[in-house]
């Protein structure tokens, strides 16, 4: 990697220089890179679970039903959500043409934030209470009960304060910037931040506890209730479930590669129009299919409906920023042959596309009635999270890692192995996993008495293949981590610290 | 230092990023509690739907409400959705006897805090089992799934029994306190759902329409849609057999 690649000295339109140290930067991405690892693992364990059950029988913390939330939500909240935070931290300054403001502010907002993970996930996991213990029922302790809120309450309120302390470094850096543009990127690390801190309240309000401790401690058992109850409660859920989704994962992810990608190749954003488009129709449309996630439920039909006409919508974000970043990539495409950090960008453009068409046509639905409850959502949301999400924070965290740390990336050999691991093995999973959708979707709708267990015995080949593909998934995990540790701790050569660009 | 005049627009930013997520939250989390259907969604309208009971006031005795946080707990909702969706095969399937199960409504859930709907059926939709076996089966069942049903994949929940030791069959395990609980409300589950009030079946009283001899089965839909009262049908149940 040439010198001048890795100088991080910059001047502004001022024409003051400014040494970015990134030591918050630093700090999110070690610890999401940890968080991927150790939750990735989880996930591996719930895989191999479901072709081995008597795995660790019985070890009540090691139980799928408590590995799987651990692993669903420790991805997001533990690795998406900090690795996206970590690169904000990263660019944000250096499009503002600004040093970061609090930078201690922001690692101990980590501080809190990794704590909250730890509590949410011990609380999951549960290792001391369940085994016949009085107390262990406590809502402010275990799992809330519901998809992507399943983090105890006590967690959501860590969480919250570590999300207002970043949304306020950040901000006040973006508020002293020394150009007048603001880059697009920029507008995506905006939205993120704030959807994020706005959704999390509304999802995370800590309803069941509180009415478990009036019932508890106080006896009232009067309606209303301080949390939703039944359809109503569903409806919010997946309100807060897809936001999570479509604005968290989604343009934090976008973020990066707006970013990174003409970085990495060294070529102009095809289009900023596009991308201010694709912004506000993702902040318009998003928030609307919530209801696709219990089509044929107990929900208004029409709610049902409008979800799934969003959900079509979504082909406008959508088209906005594939177009763009495909834009961006005219004529720079031989850099595929060894420029490691585009091949990520690339494949995880190529994936945001599948995966979103995927869900416009599982919206619809005569798609739901058969996949619905089957392996084939699995597949769609590790297309996305995996496929999508987690490819270019890969790419990302190859990028930056050397430039933060002011070295060499350790091995440009081991990046590329893990770029091959991720692809081969999401591909895996997922072809394996869609058609396991389909096929035991099939069975469900064609032979209503066929006994149930015929129809979880037939998935069991699939999710052989599944766990091999997931294996693969983790193996990337490790070496990507790997090489960033290596990078951190190797020594600086000496030529880079005094290599400038004016 | 001179602020940019450009910051001005992150305000603006920031405000409509806002927006558009409270509109949104408003048309399709808030309006919709409050719509014609939805508007039944009170302890009225679930009167018909599950029994009132007199050590609560609400829709599960205290046994069953513990056993509702057990459920939580151990987290059968990831694998175990409650919903019965108006898919002709899907009632087929979760009914009893041969009898279609009702599907799931708006209505039924107004005691269910957090619901327990579900996304992802590894195991079976379990809303309406109430009944379906006995509660030595599913002691016996949680202990013990794979000698239950051979190839099932459920974990064996054996921290819910004292005495437990899968690998010594000599031990007799006794089932806890939690586990007696969780018991209680899997049968609670579309046990009681529906027809028992006589006020709504012409004083008949304890109706299921599940459990009707074999002759009278032919009538089951019409008996069932008009039950279910006129506002009822999400729409028509989809043949695609
Ligand atoms: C790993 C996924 C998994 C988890 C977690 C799980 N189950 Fe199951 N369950 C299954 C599968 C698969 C079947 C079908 C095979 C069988 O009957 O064992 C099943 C079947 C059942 C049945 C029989 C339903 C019928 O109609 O035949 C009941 C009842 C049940 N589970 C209750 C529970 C309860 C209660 C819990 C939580 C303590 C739970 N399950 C947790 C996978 C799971
Ligand atoms: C046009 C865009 C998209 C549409 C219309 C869409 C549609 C859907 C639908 C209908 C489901 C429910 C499937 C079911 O339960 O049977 C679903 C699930 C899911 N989607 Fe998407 N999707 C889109 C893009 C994405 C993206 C970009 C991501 C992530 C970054 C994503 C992540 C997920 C996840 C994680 C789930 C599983 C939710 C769960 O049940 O826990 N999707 N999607």
């Amino acid at each position: 990697m040439a010198v001048q690649q890795i100088a991080q000295i910059s001047s502004n339109p001022v024409g003051e220089r400014i040494d970015h140290d990134d030591d918050a930067a630093k700090w999110w991405m070690t610890v999401a890179l940890f968080n991927v690892v150790v939750f990735g693992t989880f996930g591996l364990i719930a895989a191999v679970k479901m072709v081995m059950p008597g795995l660790f029988a019985g070890v009540s913390w090691l139980a799928w039903p408590r590995i799987r939330p651990a692993h669903v939500n420790g991805v997001v909240f533990g690795w998406l959500v900090p690795m996206s935070i970590a690169m904000f931290h990263y660019f944000i300054p250096r499009l503002s043409g600004a040093k970061l403001y609090g930078t201690r502010i922001s690692q101990i907002a980590l501080c809190i934030w990794e704590t909250g993970v730890i509590v949410a996930t011990l609380g999951l996991l549960n290792p001391w209470g369940g085994e016949l213990q009085a107390g262990s029922l406590n809502p402010w302790w275990m799992t809330k009960g519901k998809e992507w809120e399943d983090y105890n309450a006590i967690s959501n309120i860590i969480i919250t304060v570590a999300l207002l302390m970043v949304d306020y470094v950040i901000f006040r850096t973006i508020a002293q910037r020394r150009y007048r543009q603001i880059y697009v990127a920029t507008w995506y690390a905006v939205g993120t931040l704030l959807w994020t801190s706005l959704v999390y309240v509304v999802g995370n309000w800590p309803g069941q506890a509180i009415d478990w401790t009036l019932h508890t401690y106080f006896g009232w058992d009067a309606l209303p209730h301080f949390g939703f109850t039944g359809s109503n409660d569903a409806n919010v859920n997946w309100f807060y479930g897809h936001s999570i989704v479509g604005l968290v994962a989604t343009p934090g992810g976008i973020a990066l590669a707006y970013y990174f990608l003409p970085k990495s190749i060294n070529a102009p954003l095809y289009s900023h129009k596009l991308s201010i488009i694709g912004f506000w129709t993702l902040g318009a449309i998003y928030f609307w299919v919530g209801a696709h996630h219990m089509i044929y439920g107990p929900i208004p039909y029409w709610l049902q409906t409008v979800a799934t006409v969003f959900s079509f919508l979504l082909f406008i974000p959508v088209a906005a920023a594939v177009i763009n970043f495909l834009g961006t990539s005219r004529g720079e495409w031989h850099q595929l042959r060894n420029n490691v950090v585009f091949k990520f960008f690339i494949a995880g453009t190529v994936m945001y596309f599948l995966v979103s068409t995927q869900g416009s046509f599982e919206a619809l639905r005569p798609v739901q009635a058969i996949v619905h409850f089957t392996d084939y959502t699995v597949g769609h949301a590790h297309l996305a999270l995996f496929g999508f999400a987690t490819m270019f924070a890969f790419g990302a965290a190859l990028y930056a890692a050397p430039r933060m740390w002011k070295r060499p990336l350790y091995s440009e050999g081991i990046a590329e192995w893990s770029f091959w691991l991720a692809f081969i093995g999401i591909t895996i999973y997922v072809v394996s996993l869609t058609a396991a959708g389909i096929y035991q979707g099939k069975l469900w709708m064609d032979y209503p008495h066929l006994p149930f267990i015929e129809t979880v015995v037939a998935m069991v080949p699939f999710w052989h293949a599944r766990a091999g593909g997931g294996a693969m998934m983790v193996a990337s995990m490790v070496l990507v981590a790997f090489n960033v540790y290596k990078t951190a701790t190797s020594p600086a050569p000496a030529e880079t610290r005094v290599a400038a660009k004016a | 230092m001179a602020k940019p005049k450009a910051e001005q627009s992150v305000l603006w930013l920031g405000i409509f990023a806002s927006l558009t997520m409270v509109t949104a939250l408003v048309f399709t989390a808030i309006f919709p509690s409050y719509n014609n259907r939805w508007s039944t969604n009170t302890v009225d309208g679930a009167k018909y739907f599950r029994a009132v009971r007199a050590d609560t006031g609400t829709g599960y005795s205290k046994l069953e409400e513990e056993g509702r946080l057990v459920y939580q707990r151990e987290g059968c909702m990831y694998c175990h959705t409650q919903q019965v969706r108006p898919l002709r095969t899907e009632m087929i399937r979760y009914g009893i006897h041969h009898s279609p199960a009702p599907p799931a409504d708006e209505r039924e859930g107004i005691y269910d805090e957090p619901h327990f709907l579900g996304t992802k059926r590894n195991g079976p939709d379990l809303s309406r089992v109430g009944g379906k076996y006995s509660d030595d089966w599913q002691f016996s069942h949680l202990y013990n799934p794979q000698q239950m049903v051979p190839g099932s994949i459920m974990p064996a929940f054996t921290w819910l029994f004292s005495n437990a030791n899968p690998a010594d069959p000599s031990m007799a395990p006794v089932p806890s306190h939690e586990c007696v609980a969780l018991v209680a409300y899997l049968q609670s589950l579309g046990a009681d759902r529906m027809i028992w009030d006589p006020a709504l079946n012409g004083g008949k009283g304890g109706y299921r329409p599940w459990l009707l001899p074999q002759d009278k089965q032919n009538s089951l839909a019409e008996s069932q849609a008009a039950l279910m009262n006129a506002a009822k049908p999400i729409h028509a149940p989809r043949v695609s057999q």
